[in-house]
């Protein structure tokens, strides 16, 4: 989860979500580049003295200027393509979890334990323990076992939301009358805390999203 | 009045349009016809038409791009006229004072004044300065008597409880809180 003024992405706490850090500094690489380039040609028009009204025909730096912004975007494009086309892999698991949206909470349904559900209310203010996470804490919250691909069903009975995990590297609209679908799987045991993500109405900001990844030994005796 | 109408009018009076720079018109006489005329030199009184300028209209410019102007910037009053037949004979017969009023009669400003500061910064931050103040003022305002009062989760107190919880959850165990713990002997790392 974030910390306080913490500017960075999160910590992954999942394969994809490494992978979309690393993408991540690959493409501030090329922006960092692209500022760099531009603040020097800024200041070194500022401080040229020289007037020119008449420059007309410079066609190889058109054509340098054409060729060399397509290069860059194939250099961001390519590693772009590779992880949408990996976090879009649909390994056959055997563990399932449903979110459904609701104004304003989820509620979850595990097929892997006879059905079971549960609404995963906000904790109030007023209901919070010294310490807890204001906006964060949920009266219920879902397992997941970890290492081990649990794929993700949303949708909404309502309006559209958004299920979020950050540090899960998840995002997924959930859509009244469709089904979307994800696959996760966390690499260590924790609790995952996300918000939704698309505004759903007045309490849009607080229907937070927590995901528990436990032990497989102890996802089976739940 | 557009520059087209005004190259029409010199083409219609044989001056050729290659030649309207400053220097060559100079020798030429600009005889523009009664319809023109009518419509320029209200605008501009009765000063000499010299040029094409920047952009073909009779304007008076000081501008280090175009460095001459289409108009004389001062109208051919007696003394003017008598300064320029002056000019026309040897130059050393000029004064110094005869040569500046005769660069003032061509034109405004020299290149000096041109470019000299206006001081117009001093405004510029006068005026940035009072807007943040008054941002200031309705600041102090808002946060007096508007805002409610701050959340039970900001003391102190909760958020060393909150950090604790963040430790206890193993929050950020790459390069977050929890890296920077020492587990095993319950304290921040050296």
């Amino acid at each position: 989860m974030s910390t306080w003024s913490q500017i960075n992405l999160m910590d992954p706490s999942s394969y994809i979500m490494s992978q979309m850090n690393l993408f991540h500094d690959h493409a501030m690489i090329l922006l960092v580049g692209i500022f760099v380039f531009v603040i020097l040609m800024g200041v070194s028009l500022l401080k040229n003295k020289f007037h020119g009204r008449l420059v007309h025909e410079a066609q190889t730096l058109e054509i340098v200027w054409t060729i060399v912004p397509a290069l860059l975007l194939v250099w961001l494009a390519l590693p772009s393509l590779r992880l949408l086309y990996l976090m879009d892999e649909h390994p056959q698991s055997s563990n399932t979890l449903k979110a459904i949206g609701h104004q304003w909470y989820w509620s979850y349904e595990l097929p892997a334990k006879d059905n079971m559900m549960l609404d995963s209310y906000m904790l109030p203010e007023e209901s919070l323990e010294s310490g807890q996470y204001r906006l964060l804490e949920v009266d219920n919250r879902p397992a997941v076992p970890y290492s081990f691909d649990t794929m993700i069903i949303t949708t909404s009975s309502d309006v559209i939301h958004a299920w979020t995990l950050p540090s899960l590297g998840i995002k997924m609209d959930a859509v009244p009358g469709r089904l979307n679908s994800m696959n996760i799987n966390p690499f260590v045991p924790g609790i995952f805390y996300g918000q939704c993500s698309e505004i759903c109405g007045a309490n849009h900001s607080y229907m937070p999203i927590v995901v528990e990844a436990i032990s497989m030994e102890d996802f089976t005796n739940l | 009045m557009s520059s087209h109408l005004f190259r029409l009018a010199l083409r219609a009076t044989k001056v050729p349009q290659r030649t309207i720079s400053s220097s060559s018109v100079c020798k030429a006489n600009i005889v523009l016809d009664q319809a023109l005329r009518d419509e320029i030199h209200p605008k501009i009184g009765n000063r000499e038409i010299v040029g094409y300028g920047s952009n073909g209209l009779a304007t008076y410019i000081d501008s280090c791009e175009f460095p001459c102007p289409a108009i004389r910037f001062k109208e051919p009053t007696a003394e003017v006229i008598k300064l320029q037949e002056k000019e026309k004979g040897d130059w050393k017969n000029l004064s110094l004072a005869d040569k500046k009023e005769l660069y003032r009669i061509s034109f405004c400003q020299t290149y000096s004044e041109m470019h000299a500061p206006t001081g117009e910064w001093k405004v510029i931050v006068a005026a940035v300065l009072l807007t943040l103040s008054a941002t200031g003022w309705l600041w102090m305002y808002v946060k007096q008597f508007v805002y409610s009062p701050p959340v039970s989760t900001i003391t102190v107190e909760w958020q060393n409880k909150t950090l604790q919880r963040m430790l206890d959850q193993n929050q950020g165990a790459i390069s977050g809180v929890a890296s920077k713990w020492d587990y095993t002997k319950q304290r921040w790392k050296e």
